[in-house]
């Protein structure tokens, strides 16, 4: 597992300057490797990612940081081949399910399978006009 | 409540049409709808005018080509649902008494985007990691066929069947039938999908003329009333959610069978949103034409055939008549008018006396669909 996830990280795992992330939602250099930092509401326990600065169940405001599982199951995955300029191509995408309860959409990596185990990584997923890369977190099949 | 009535129905070919503007799209639709209906255009009260990506003032510059102006137009705006949802918008305004001649015009110009996948929003964050619609469609197949055993040769057989059905309508953006191996040697797209089980890119428009029940036969007499008119909006989710159930849809049928006061076993013939192959599958079962799971087999069975039991997409649906998105609900209705009165020609289904239409859309985060609207339509 930890082998997938190395493949993943490329060197400028600090560098966050190019990562298709809405603010701080992805931690790089947290303890034990990157972490999706998404939102809970303090009003009524809701768990979000991303985090928005209103809670969509109970319309709260108070909606404070909270950093998500870094493993997940995989609800559902398909690999695309048509997609807009900028994405390096064929990519796999799916929907990720937290123990939290939240339902992640993420780019994938490895051999994976529906009800599958994967695990947080980031990744280089495309180039932008400029073709400097872009990154974005990724997970990637477990074993 | 006041009764409403479909007086007139015209639409353009769905194609390409790279080098026509938006406004000459939509107005020969208009005028095929009036002559439909044999009214004068000045009958006409108010206009409902549906696009998603045509920009501000479709109706304005349509109705403008041919002197439709100086009464309320109203542009709506509802992704894949905007030509269906207009249609709603010119049902109630007529329910509420405002008015009694209504026009609803769907219109798209899908071409001016070049090719490819359709430019989604942004700012939606699915979409800024990479989601694209065939995508999210390719999820629901796969987990459908990973829970319910769906074969590829069974999902490839969708496109068989709506491309037969186009090949016989003269409207229809793609009019060649093609085999299940064509289908499964398609170059891919989103896996399971090969191009053939996604819908072209396309322009098109449609109109449809409404009146009031009780003033309707002053106008013809093989009328075709409105039974339902039901919109509504998917419920966001931040977790779980079964792909496999479109529960705007699930709701939705529930609410259209209930305002009709009819069941599936009334329905006849079905224009439902087939934008890619599993999506027609899940509308089976999401309007209880059969059970859950069963998906596959009813298509076997030849049951939603032209002359099958329920027969859905007879037009050729989206995958094959075409999928200009706010044209879509509107050419649906041309469909199932033609087909209540009988003018359908070689595809016409037998005895078909109710019929339902049904658009859905709007790929957005949290959302099964943003938007879903349906109507049930009888003699």
């Amino acid at each position: 597992m930890d082998s997938v996830i190395g493949l993943l990280l490329d060197t400028g795992v600090d560098d966050d300057r190019a990562l298709l992330l809405p603010g701080d939602a992805l931690r790089l250099a947290a303890p034990g490797g990157p972490v999706l930092v998404g939102g809970r509401c303090e009003g009524c326990g809701e768990r979000m990612f991303p985090r928005h600065p209103v809670c969509p169940a109970c319309m709260s405001e108070a909606v404070v940081a909270a950093e998500m599982p870094r493993h997940g199951t995989l609800y559902a995955f398909s690999t695309v081949h048509v997609a807009p300029e900028k994405w390096a191509k064929p990519f796999v995408v799916g929907y990720v399910d937290l123990a939290n309860g939240v339902r992640v959409f993420s780019r994938l990596a490895g051999t994976v399978t529906i009800d599958g185990p994967v695990t947080l990584g980031v990744a280089e997923v495309g180039r932008d006009a400029d073709g400097r890369p872009i990154r974005s977190f990724v997970f990637a099949a477990e074993g | 409540m006041r009764g409403v009535s479909v007086v007139g129905v015209g639409m353009i070919p769905f194609g390409k049409y790279p080098a026509k503007s938006l406004a000459d799209l939509g107005w020969p639709a208009v005028k095929a709808a009036l002559g439909d209906a044999g009214i004068a255009p000045r009958k006409v009260q108010a206009a409902f005018c549906g696009t998603a990506l045509g920009g501000m003032m479709a109706g304005q510059r349509i109705l403008g080509r041919i002197g439709l102006t100086g009464i309320p137009i109203v542009n709506v705006e509802n992704a894949c649902s905007s030509g269906s949802t207009a249609l709603r918008q010119g049902i109630m305004a007529i329910r509420s008494g405002e008015y009694d001649v209504v026009l609803v015009v769907g219109v798209e110009k899908l071409t001016k985007f070049g090719g490819g996948t359709l430019p989604l929003e942004e700012e939606d964050w699915e979409v800024s990691q990479g989601l694209v619609m065939p995508a999210l469609y390719a999820m629901r197949a796969q987990r459908y066929m990973h829970d319910f055993g769906l074969t590829a040769r069974q999902l490839a057989q969708i496109p068989v069947k709506n491309r037969a059905n186009g090949a016989l309508n003269p409207d229809a953006q793609m009019r060649t039938p093609v085999t299940v191996d064509q289908v499964l040697a398609a170059r891919p797209v989103a896996d399971p999908f090969t191009l053939l089980q996604c819908c072209p890119t396309g322009d098109g428009a449609a109109a449809i003329v409404l009146c009031a029940t009780s003033r309707a036969a002053e106008i013809r007499a093989d009328l075709v009333h409105v039974r339902a008119s039901e919109l509504t909006s998917g419920r966001y989710v931040g977790g779980y959610r079964d792909m496999t159930t479109p529960e705007i849809t699930v709701r939705g049928a529930a609410e259209a069978y209930e305002q009709a006061g009819l069941g599936p076993q009334d329905i006849r013939v079905a224009e439902v949103h087939d934008a890619f192959s599993i999506a027609e599958l899940l509308y089976y079962e999401a309007f209880g034409f059969c059970r859950r799971g069963e998906a596959g087999a009813f298509l076997e069975s030849g049951a939603t055939a032209i002359d099958g039991t329920i027969a859905v997409n007879p037009s050729g649906g989206l995958l094959a008549k075409g999928h200009p998105l706010g044209a879509t609900g509107a050419a649906q209705v041309v469909e199932i008018v033609r087909q209540l009165r009988g003018e359908a020609g070689p595809r016409q289904v037998a005895g078909a006396k109710v019929g339902l239409s049904h658009a859905t859309g709007g790929g957005i985060s949290g959302f099964d669909h943003g938007a879903c609207s349906i109507h049930i339509f009888a003699t």
